[in-house]
């Protein structure tokens, strides 16, 4: 029953910088369409890698600072944290093949 | 949560469906997509006097709508029918519907 947790500017750097695990966070905005499509697969996402990803979503309306701070332009934008860096984005809606090629470079799936 | 007005909510469902028309592009398969940015771009035009594209993070959203580009339809769209908020789609797109009318009905049930 893994879903995507929500997470602001106050608890960004515990809950993605700081994650033992690779940390998806999904960047998104109540009023994006795409983001609606998008919310979903994330979840699925959640679910499938159970253990080994870490999946969040941010509000960015409610939190401007974390967006900004990672140069979010155009939503929804996917990104992957490791050890508390950016290594992959991607932007827009996407099928959940293409995330998981994606999450695949990123996470240990033995 | 943030509601537009009736009357803005009204004049963006009718720019939407003059534009696809207009424009030889059509709605997204689902139309859940149409109607929040439909719904976005009204709350827009409430707070900011323009329909800016909800489908982006802004700085400073007055500056955008100053600047215009965000402002809908868009540069990209209005220069190559590019919209990435999923809102008119040229019919080849994985994403495309058919149509280019949504009902009111189809909107305010997002806002219930």
């Amino acid at each position: 029953m893994s879903a995507a947790v929500p997470v602001g500017d106050s608890n960004f750097k515990t809950e993605v910088l700081d994650s033992e695990l690779p940390v998806l966070v999904d960047f998104w905005a109540p009023w994006c369409g795409p983001c609606r499509m998008v919310a979903p697969v994330v979840d699925e996402i959640a679910q499938q890698y159970s253990g080994k990803l870490k999946v969040v979503k941010v509000n960015t309306d409610e939190n401007p600072q974390v967006a900004s701070q990672y140069g979010i332009r155009s939503i929804p934008t996917l990104m992957v944290f490791k050890s508390g860096s950016k290594v992959d984005m991607v932007v827009g809606a996407v099928p959940k093949t293409t995330l998981a090629t994606t999450l695949e470079k990123h996470i240990d799936i033995k | 949560m943030r509601r537009p007005t009736p009357k803005s909510l009204e004049a963006l469902r009718k720019f939407a469906q003059t534009d696809a028309k207009r424009t030889d592009t059509v709605f997204c398969a689902d139309t859940g997509v149409t109607a929040a940015v439909i719904v976005g771009l009204a709350i827009h035009k409430d707070e900011l006097g323009a329909p800016l594209c909800p489908c982006r993070h802004y700085e400073d959203k007055r500056a955008e709508v100053a600047a215009a580009y965000w402002n809908c339809p868009c540069v990209p769209m209005r220069e190559r029918k590019a919209c990435h908020c999923l809102l008119f789609l040229p019919p080849e797109h994985p994403f495309a519907g058919t149509g280019r009318e949504i009902a009111e009905e189809e909107i305010t049930q997002l806002l219930e």
